[in-house]
Parts: C-alpha cells; structure tokens; sequence
C-alpha cells in the first residue's frame, strides 16, 4: 500500500515541459544537469526543442540569446534537480554539455562537442572541431567523429569507433579501445586495462600507447613505414608477422617497418604488447582485462 | 646503454652546447639510436612540462600556493627554469610543473568556499585521509607537495559523495601501486629511461587525479 502511495506520489509529481525556441546559425547548445539524463539529437530545423521530465516543483529555463541557448532546470531551496531532457538541435550545432549524476547522449552531431559528467556515462556519435568527452566514474564512447578528439575517464572503458584526426584518450581503471582509426597522432594511456588499436599508421605520424598493469594490442598495415619502440618490464612481445627486433636495453628494443617514418611507442609495464595486422588486434566481445571494481 | 652523450641530450635541447659540441653530438646522433631515442623522449617530456606551465593560473595566486606547500617563488621558479637536468630530474620536473597547477587550481576554488568545508570537516567526523603521502620517503619534495594536496582535498571532503569518494580513493591507489612498482624496478635499474618515464608518468597522472578530485569538491562547495 506504501508504494502504492509512494508510487502514485511520483506520478502526481512528475511533469514533462515541451518548448521550441528558434536559433540563428552559428548558436551553440549549453546544457546542465544535476541528475538524469541529456540526450541530445539533431534535426534540419533552425530551433531547438526541449523536451524535459522533470519533478513539478522544478522549473526548466530555456534561454535563448543570439549566440547561445542555455537550458537549466531551477529547483528553488530544494536544491538541484534531476531532469531527463531530449534535446533537438540542427545537426550544425556547437555542443556544451554537463551534469553530476548524468548520463549523455549524443547522435548526428556534425559541430564540436563537449561533454562532462562525474557519475554517468558518456555516449556520442558524431562530431568535429573539438570534441571533447568527460566522466570519472562511468563509460566514454565515441563514433564517427573527426577533429582534434579528447576523451577521458577516471574508472571506466573508453571506446572510439571510426574516428578520423588527432586523438589523446585517458583512463586509469579501464580499457582503452580504439577501432577503424585514421589519425597521425594518437596517445592512449591507461594503469589498469588493455589497451587494443586498429587503425592508421601514416608516415612522419606519433603514436603511443601506454598501460602499466594491461595488454597492448596495436595494428601495424603491411605497407606501414614505422620505427617501434617497446618497452616492459615484466611482459613479453609478439607479432602476427615477421619482424626484426633490435635491443636498445633490458626493457627497450626496437623495430624498424618500411622507411620507419612514423614514431608507434608501446609501453606495458606488467603486460604483454602485441603487433598485428588491420582487422586482427581486436579480442573478442567481453574478453576484458580485470578492471577493479 | 649509456654514453659519454647521454647526458648531454638536455643542454643540447636547451640550446646550451658549445658550437663544436653540438655538431660533435648531432654527428654521434646520426649514428646512435639510443641517443636519438632519448632525445625524443626528452624532448616529449620537455613538451608536457610546457603544455602544463600554460596552464598556471594568474601570478598573485602563487605567494599562498608557495607558502602553502613550501616550494619557491613562481617568478624565481621561471627564472631558473632550465633543462639541463639528467633524464630521471627532468621527468621529475614535469611531475612538480603539474603539481604547481594543480595546487593552485586547488587554491583558486578552495579559498573562495573555505569557511564551507572547513566547518562542514569540523562538525562531522573526521575522515581518513584519501592516501599515505608517506608512500614517497624517496622524493620528499613530492611527497609533500601531494600531502599539501591531499590536506587541501581532505577540506572539501564532505561536498563530495561517498560513491565519488571511493572511486577516487580505489584509483588513486590503483595509480600507488604502478608507482611503488616503476620505483622498485628502479632500484634494480635505475639508469633506465622507460622506468624513469613510466614512474614520472604515473606521478603526474596522480597529480592530476588529486587536481581533478579538489575541482570537483571546490566546485560543489
């Protein structure tokens, strides 16, 4: 009977606002939550549409200036507020997310990106420009996005799928895996995790993969032209293909592909670092590194 | 291996070798990959040291920063600024840059809401402090800068949830254990330079947790 009542209660005091405000071209998107949810999708309209689940004694403010729409929700004394929003903006638009205890989506973006939350996680495809993703305890995933690429967790697995430009991807208590990548410049650093690359080695380009306590897995195309660094000190190197190693000093060798134009250094404290081709560095769906829980 | 050059890769990066030294030593490059290797190395870390200077708040945040945690004046530190260092005091100099924003990032949201957190510490109970600083007897520098940290995190403590709080302390101490490993494989090989890295890698990135951790709680206060 409680939670029927209790039920009831939340039903009487939940409340959906549903506003529609024009937007000038150019206009970028600031959204912040406290808990709930931000999910964002895009549309060929110039205006954005809120719509926002939210507790009848919230109030959700949409303000819409010429270069900006800031959308917050305002709890009185009650403090702050948890709000589940679908945002829709035209694809063009700039994006600038965050929440505490809030997950974030975003799909068909097609502008920079930023998005930061403490508890929750983060899901975006799309973007360009800057994009920018942030969480301490929960996911990053990235897809089919270009520009100069920053993601990064506390304790979580990050995931970037199709990504083309400059990358650098954090974690300490996760995996790091980065797929159909197309990029001169990429770092990933993680303590505890894996770390899996499969995507471009492009000549002159700066690689470095790091983990203390994981695996690297790391694609090498056959007509690559890279100098590789490895370096461990308890873990043991393999390669899908033929290679000629070269010992710089106990835990340091090199190897030399093609002209060795690019720079791919690979570091594994505790574990093992292993080259192959595109297509095969990839374990298979939930073979996961122990991450601590 | 080390050479008569290795350590001379910094003053060469600095600019500071002699004419015929520095042809001397490009020519032993041409020839050596370990040297050549080392440079890079130098020169990444050099990169990083610079990337986290641009990030130092305004100057009159620096006398409380230096008086709080005991370290030179920012200007002096500007002044000496140097890398003439060996490979393991320059991966060290990268940790401290780090640490000296960190602080002040601390200090920039922490003064502001300080009469908050300090009365919220002193009518609950105590806590434990996040981690032992003491873990670093070996770098007392270090050690007491992140113990200036971690008293600055313990302050803002309570605007931060419990969830929150654990998962900071379970991968700080995941980052602990990676550094009690990198300096006890140095003990055995402390010329290596992928040790030396690895160890100062795993120190700023403690750094910057710490960092991260006391903007949360400063921006929740």
């Amino acid at each position: 009977m409680l939670t029927t009542l209790a039920t009831l209660a939340t039903f009487a005091l939940a409340q959906q606002t549903d506003t529609t405000v024009p937007v000038r071209t150019g206009a970028r998107l600031e959204v912040s939550n406290f808990g709930g949810e931000i999910a964002v999708k895009t549309w060929s309209r110039n205006a954005v549409r809120v719509v926002a689940d939210h507790s009848s004694r919230d109030r959700i403010l949409v303000d819409a200036l010429d270069q900006v729409v800031r959308v917050k929700a305002e709890g009185g004394r009650r403090g702050p507020s948890q709000v589940d929003y679908v945002i829709t903006v035209p694809a063009w638009m700039a994006l600038s997310l965050s929440g505490v205890y809030t997950d974030i989506k975003v799909d068909g973006a097609q502008n920079e990106v930023r998005a930061e939350t403490v508890q929750g996680e983060v899901s975006v495809v799309g973007g360009s420009g800057n994009v920018s993703l942030k969480s301490v305890q929960g996911s990053v995933t990235l897809e089919k996005a270009r520009g100069r690429i920053d993601l990064n967790t506390v304790n979580e697995e990050i995931r970037a799928t199709d990504i083309s430009g400059d990358i650098a991807v954090e974690t300490v208590n996760g995996d790091i895996t980065l797929t159909q990548i197309e990029s001169a410049n990429t770092e990933a650093n993680t303590v505890n995790g894996d770390v899996s690359y499969d995507g471009t080695i492009k000549d002159g380009g700066r690689y470095r993969f790091t983990t203390h306590d994981g695996d690297l897995r790391v694609s090498v195309p056959e007509k690559a032209s890279v100098t590789v660094t490895v370096s461990t000190f308890d873990g043991d190197f393999s390669a899908c293909f033929p290679v000629q190693l070269s010992r710089k000093s106990k835990h340091r060798f090199d190897l030399t592909i093609g002209a060795g134009s690019a720079r791919l250094e690979l570091e594994s404290f505790n574990g093992d670092i292993h080259l192959c081709r595109p297509g095969q560095v990839m374990k298979p769906e939930g073979d996961h590194h122990n991450q601590e829980h | 291996m080390k050479d008569q050059w290795t350590d001379r890769l910094s003053e060469y990066l600095d600019g500071e070798l002699a004419g015929s030294e520095r042809t001397a030593l490009e020519a032993h490059l041409a020839s050596c990959g370990n040297c050549r290797a080392t440079l890079e190395e130098l020169r990444r870390v050099v990169g990083r040291a610079r990337a986290l200077d641009d990030r130092l708040p305004t100057a009159d945040l620096w006398p409380g920063i230096a008086e709080h945690i005991g370290v030179v004046s920012l200007a002096a530190r500007r002044a000496r600024r140097r890398l003439s260092f060996t490979v393991p005091q320059l991966a060290a100099a990268s940790v401290a840059l780090a640490l000296v924003s960190g602080g002040a990032v601390w200090l920039l949201g922490g003064r502001t809401h300080a009469p908050t957190a300090t009365a919220a510490t002193e009518v609950g109970r105590r806590p434990a402090p996040l981690i032992n600083a003491s873990a670093y007897p070996t770098d007392p520098r270090y050690a007491a800068q992140v113990a200036a940290l971690e008293r600055a995190l313990q302050r803002g403590r309570s605007q931060l949830d419990t969830a929150t709080v654990r998962i900071i302390e379970k991968n700080l101490k995941i980052i602990d254990r990676a550094i009690r490993d990198a300096q006890s494989a140095l003990v055995a090989d402390p010329g290596s330079a992928y040790l030396n890295l690895h160890l100062a890698q795993e120190m700023r990135r403690k750094l910057e947790l710490l960092r991260e951790a006391a903007n949360l709680a400063g921006a929740r206060s």
